[in-house]
């Protein structure tokens, strides 16, 4: 059987009762979990694991596929309307989303979301399903030198230009990876900056600091005020104007949507990495980058459009390869291996119905996300109207709870509000906490594999310039790096020229 | 002189953060030494690319100074001045507030559990950053709050919260 002939025995498969009931299900499970901060795909599928442990794999697969796409949906929901992502792939939606809000157009921004859901995952999959052997083949070329420079080009990229200042971005980037070392170290098993502090011996809890650096840090500075999100104090355009300003950017989407595909392919890059490095392409080629992260949609929709195009590849090497490219896809990993789906080559002929089937049914979310972000987009939107002294201790409670959530420690409590102190201070000195963020995402991965090229090449570090991937990956680096200082010089060359 | 010194301060808050991260990273590389070689490798490297990045940065910050206080001197903004020393004076204020409101509630939360905790969070900041007016409306939506987060978290998802002795 040819995988169009796959594809259309799929279709049949979603459209029994009991796969669409697990598809809706997944769905509303998916977005109420990716709307409270902290809760993010990981934690969703891990809390409805004894759920589903007694259905057939395909419907087990097809919920939890549904709820791992939907808890990202929802967790931009969040990011948008209150500034605090659900997830850390949800980091990039705030820089232009929340700013959106604070002008009224919340609704506008959450239909750029629901579409970019749409578009971006449908791209994403189709991708997916007809060029699956092919990414998994290019991905099995990266080696760890080329895993430590991906992470380092992604760390310069945002550094140079999420913060608008390449040196700033740079020592936030450097905070990140610097606290990205505390806890067992992951060559040695050597004990680091931990002070004999149990909580952070297994390094400091993302998520944790997550909701720190983002939702307390807002609910912090929404408190300053006593006003409301929505700074006009009412709601400007609606649904559909987002719908039709989101394909006024062709071009947008579609370098969102292959940034999205290059990342997701990457194992352990993550999707973090590929809304944020969507965003600052989109603000780097943009005639007037001034207007990013003030309420551009064009921000919006290329980290949205990324983030969801990411997933599928995500799943990729996941499934191609039993190599998760998330925590999240490590969690969905254990979920197929339960089931019976042992991930590897062989499983796209082997348990081919319920793989295509999965499939499917991602497609068929995509669609339906859209159309239930066309119901809830105005009703989430209001919650922009409401006054600071609602707004604020509603987010503050559901924000540390989520974080209480994760291991029931009162000590995530604590680093979360120490996380918020950080980003409040860090805003307040002209910083912005997201490179630190990518650095606290990436650092583990950037040492692992820096130790790693060493070890594979005995010590030399022409390990990391050797193969013809490497010397792009170090020639990218150095061009972020070095554009926001050339590119005003090559602008005088040019205008003096003329 | 007056702009000269608010701007001062605001440069000042920068130039503080930058000091403190420059001890940060600098601790952390002290710390690291003990450590064995290929712990210590990677934070001591993050650490020297951070502290050369920061040195740079308050060279430039520091040798910038003058010329920003020359250019801002020549403005008179004296009115806005005073305007925004009373903002910025409200809204220390009330930042102040919110982090007694967050201090208090989480340390209720060792006694008296998650409903003591977000009761207290809501109500906190009903009771100082509302008016008077909304207070019965604010009470309501906390109490509706507190029970809509119980049920979601407990029943809906499952999820254990805060206990305590009283509760």
């Amino acid at each position: 059987m040819n995988t169009f002939d796959m594809v259309i025995q799929a279709i049949y498969s979603i459209l029994q009762w009991q796969n669409l009931a697990a598809l809706m299900a997944g769905m509303i499970y998916g977005i109420i979990i990716g709307v409270l901060p902290g809760l993010g795909p990981s934690a969703g599928m891990a809390l409805a694991l004894p759920l589903v442990l007694k259905w057939p794999p395909a419907t087990a697969l097809i919920f939890m596929g549904s709820l791992y796409k939907c808890s990202n949906y929802g967790g931009s929901i969040t990011a948008i309307l209150v500034n605090a992502p659900g997830d850390a792939s949800n980091a990039a939606t705030i820089l232009d989303g929340y700013p959106m809000c604070e002008k009224g157009k919340g609704g506008v921004a959450l239909a750029l979301s629901s579409t970019a859901a749409m578009v971006g995952g449908t791209i994403g999959m189709i991708c997916l399903i007809f060029s699956a052997p092919f990414l998994a083949h290019f991905a099995l070329r990266f080696g760890p030198a080329e895993y430590f420079l991906t992470a380092l080009l992604a760390l310069s990229i945002i550094a140079a230009v999420v913060q608008g200042a390449t040196l700033k971005g740079l020592i936030a980037a450097g905070l990140g990876l610097m606290l990205s070392t505390v806890g067992f170290d992951v060559i040695t098993g050597h004990l680091r900056y931990t002070f004999g502090w149990e909580p952070i011996e297994d390094g400091i809890p993302l998520i944790q600091a997550l909701v720190g650096l983002f939702a307390i840090t807002q609910a912090l500075m929404l408190a300053e005020s006593a006003e409301s999100i929505s700074r006009i104090g009412k709601l400007a355009g609606g649904f559909w104007e987002g719908v039709i300003t989101y394909f006024k950017y062709p071009y947008a989407i579609i370098r969102a949507a292959v940034i999205g595909l290059f990342i997701g392919v990457l194992p352990a890059v993550g999707q973090s990495s590929a809304g944020l490095l969507a965003w600052a392409e989109a603000k780097r080629e943009s005639k007037h980058p001034e207007t990013f992260g003030n309420g551009d949609p064009e921000g919006v929709i290329s980290s949205e459009t990324s983030t969801n195009a990411c997933m599928p590849g995500d799943l990729v090497c996941t499934i191609a390869l039993g190599i998760p490219g998330s925590i999240g896809a490590a969690i969905f990993l254990g979920v197929m291996i339960i089931f019976g789906v042992v991930p590897g080559p062989l499983v796209f002929r082997e348990k081919a119905n319920i793989i295509y089937s999965l499939f499917v049914a991602l497609v068929l979310t995509s669609f339906l996300m859209f159309f239930i972000g066309m119901t809830i987009a105005k009703h989430f939107a209001a919650i922009t109207l409401l006054r600071n002294e609602v707004i604020v201790p509603i987010i503050l409670v559901v924000s540390l709870l989520g974080s209480f959530a994760i291991r029931n420690l009162m000590a995530d409590v604590i680093i979360s509000l120490a996380f918020g102190i950080l980003g409040y201070i860090m805003l307040k000195g002209g910083f912005t906490p997201v490179p630190l963020l990518l650095g606290l995402v990436l650092g583990e991965m950037v040492e692992y594999n820096y130790h790693r090229a060493l070890m594979i090449s005995g010590g030399s570090y022409s390990i990391f310039y050797s193969s013809v991937i490497s010397k792009i990956l170090i020639f990218l680096t150095l061009l972020s790096l070095a554009g926001p200082y050339l590119g005003p010089v090559w602008k005088k060359l040019t205008q003096g020229e003329k | 002189m007056e702009p000269l010194k608010m701007k001062e301060k605001l440069k000042l808050t920068e130039a503080w953060f930058k000091l403190i991260l420059f001890v940060f990273f600098g601790l952390f590389f002290i710390l690291a030494i003990p450590y064995p070689e290929k712990s210590k490798q990677f934070p001591q490297l993050i650490a020297v690319f951070s502290l050369i990045m920061i040195t740079i940065s308050l060279i430039i910050d520091f040798t910038r100074k003058g010329r920003v206080a020359e250019e801002i001197a020549a403005v008179d903004d004296a009115e806005l001045k005073v305007l925004d020393a009373a903002i910025q004076k409200t809204k220390r204020k009330r930042f102040y507030k919110a982090w007694a409101i967050i201090l208090i509630s989480t340390a209720t939360g060792f006694s008296g559990g998650f409903l003591f905790t977000t009761f207290f969070l809501l109500m906190g900041f009903a009771l100082f950053f509302g008016e008077r007016k909304n207070l019965f409306k604010n009470t309501v939506v906390a109490v509706a709050m507190t029970i809509v987060i119980f049920f979601i978290f407990q029943w809906v998802f499952e999820i254990p919260l805060l206990k305590s002795f009283i509760w």
